[in-house]
């Protein structure tokens, strides 16, 4: 049995292989070319000849990293707190309460979700300079916030839905009121489901491009998808060691958060879907 | 009447924040495709359906939307033809699944623009490494110029497409193939269906919602996707990858005819809304289920 399935692991292995070598091209690539020199960066060879970790400081200084680094921190940081702040609640009535109009609400975070940043995007920038709310970070949070609400209540309704009601039936019984139950026993079994959205709400906005490209201006404003694309779109030359430094730097740490979180999206999604 | 308004006073600051950046700039687009507008944002008189005229006239439209079709249904199907067996592989037992089931998700994690950022230097003409790549395994003798010309770079764009799809759908296909019973196998095996019939007679027919939803969610994700085309050739060389995003983003921000650009996004608005009716019903269909 065991050499049986041993046999099988390697033949599903090799199917899975071609995909597998697909996926880690644009990886090799990228972390290839951030170790080369400048000199052999346009040499078409695999391996640098000298590993070089000197692009990463040089990156840092050369491409305003740091500052693109603080926007996005800044930026994904408040949206996240935000829309969880919102989102909770809205989602704890969905779960909690019967209400006139909680199929609409359903509905519409349903077709809001739906609608892409890019087919809003003409209005939204309209919107925003008739208020001079232009080119600011801000206005970008609340944007994204806009955006993230719907998932995020989704997201949560469907976990708290989970959580068995007879516990807080037990907490009124002994007499505590609506507020203390939610504090003390609601909102722990909950804290799971709003890490993993806070979580996703963050790397949603860590990720997004267009309104960003839309909306900012200066170049001290932008986020770091924005700042590495800018790095590469309309010049003539790209030192593509860096690029492909500041895109490893700004990849990997979400990557590593992503793979170890992606089975909680899993379970959200399968809930969402069947609740 | 306090316990009554409760539910609605915790929903309204969300439902107010997400209609605001829904509807309100809704309102604008719709404003803006029915007047005549000028290159700076300015109404001036209403005109009517003037700008979807100004469209049909318009053989960049055309193209884009058609090149739109074969985007969407490329990506689509490419990823549902390659996610199947992905996800039929992922769900057996095999020693490494985990390791194999964080490396197929990895396209996942990156964001959209980084990807296509990457494979811009990837496809490089002169230094990219796929050329080089293809070189040493004796495929390619000659390098190819890859984002220069349609021919090449439209295929290119549609496979990064698929690869950075794939990940959720296997994600929705694992979750629909735990769902089946392997006494249903069991049973099959007994009666004598190979696994080939086994496939196609159990496994297939009971994915199939799943199958329905991740093709309905693709749709919407890829129809508006943007940062691929964007950040690998901006629509170019010469217009000749732009989909309706892309031509979109151009008329509003590059040429400025910001009347036809809010057509554009009115006519995506409706595509995109018959295609959410469908998922709706698809997906009530599945709760009667």
């Amino acid at each position: 049995m065991a050499r049986n399935k041993f046999t099988r692991s390697i033949l599903l292995w090799l199917a899975l292989l071609p995909i597998i070598v697909v996926i880690l091209f644009p990886f090799a690539v990228m972390t290839l070319t951030a170790f080369k020199g400048p000199s052999e960066v346009h040499d078409p060879t695999w391996w640098p000849s000298v590993w070089r970790w000197e692009n990463f400081p040089e990156m840092w200084v050369t491409s305003g990293f740091g500052d693109a680094l603080m926007n996005s921190l800044t930026v994904s940081g408040l949206t996240t707190l935000i829309t969880i702040c919102f989102a909770v609640p809205a989602a704890y009535a969905l779960s909690r309460f019967r209400f006139v109009g909680n199929g609409a609400f359903r509905q519409f975070l349903l077709v809001s979700q739906m609608l892409s940043p890019i087919v809003l995007v003409l209005g939204l920038f309209r919107l925003t300079s008739q208020l001079g709310l232009i080119d600011s970070k801000f206005t970008l949070v609340l944007i994204y916030t806009g955006f993230n609400i719907a998932f995020g209540v989704w997201m949560l309704q469907s976990y708290f839905a989970t959580i068995p009601r007879e516990l807080e039936e037990a907490a009124w019984m002994e007499g505590a009121n609506r507020w203390r139950t939610l504090v003390s026993v609601f909102l722990p079994l909950a804290t799971p489901a709003m890490v993993v959205t806070a979580i996703f709400t963050f790397i949603n906005s860590w990720n997004e491009f267009v309104i960003a490209l839309t909306m900012l201006r200066r170049e001290d404003n932008y986020t770091l998808p924005l700042r590495v694309f800018s790095l590469v779109a309309g010049r003539y030359t790209v030192d593509w060691h860096y690029v492909m430094a500041a895109a490893l730097v700004a990849s990997i740490p979400v990557a590593i958060l992503f793979s170890w979180l992606q089975r909680y999206l899993v379970r959200g999604l399968a809930l969402g879907a069947v609740k | 009447m306090q316990k009554k308004a409760l539910p609605y006073f915790l929903i309204f600051p969300s439902f107010l924040l997400a209609a605001a950046i829904v509807l309100w700039p809704l309102a604008e687009i719709v404003a803006l495709a029915l007047h005549d507008v000028n290159r700076f944002g300015v109404l001036r008189d209403f005109n009517g359906l003037d700008n979807f005229t100004a469209l049909a006239s318009d053989p960049d439209f055309y193209a884009a939307l058609w090149r739109t079709v074969e985007w969407t249904a490329g990506v689509v199907f490419g990823t549902l033809i390659v996610s199947t067996p992905i996800a039929l592989i992922l769900n057996e037992d095999f020693y490494g699944r985990g390791l194999a089931r964080v490396l197929i998700m990895l396209p996942w994690a990156v964001s959209l623009t980084m990807t296509a950022i990457v494979w811009r230097w990837a496809l490089n003409g002169e230094s990219g490494m796929l050329n080089s790549g293809l070189r040493d395994i004796g495929l390619l003798q000659t390098n190819v110029q890859w984002l220069a010309q349609a021919s090449t770079a439209f295929p290119m764009q549609i496979m990064i497409g698929i690869l950075v799809s794939v990940p959720f759908t296997v994600t929705i296909f694992i979750g629909g193939l735990s769902s089946v019973p392997p006494e249903l196998y069991e049973a099959a095996s007994i009666e004598g269906a190979g696994k080939f019939r086994q496939f196609f007679e159990i496994t297939l027919p009971l994915l199939r919602p799943f199958i329905n939803i991740a093709l309905v969610l693709n749709t919407i994700y890829v129809f508006n996707s943007f940062p691929i085309i964007w950040a690998t050739t901006q629509g170019g060389p010469a217009n000749s990858t732009d989909i309706l995003v892309t031509y979109l983003y151009k008329l509003a921000f590059r040429v400025g005819r910001l009347g036809d650009a809010a057509a554009v996004s009115l006519i995506m608005f409706a595509i995109l809304l018959a295609v959410t009716l469908i998922y709706v019903r698809l997906a009530m269909r599945e709760e009667e289920a």
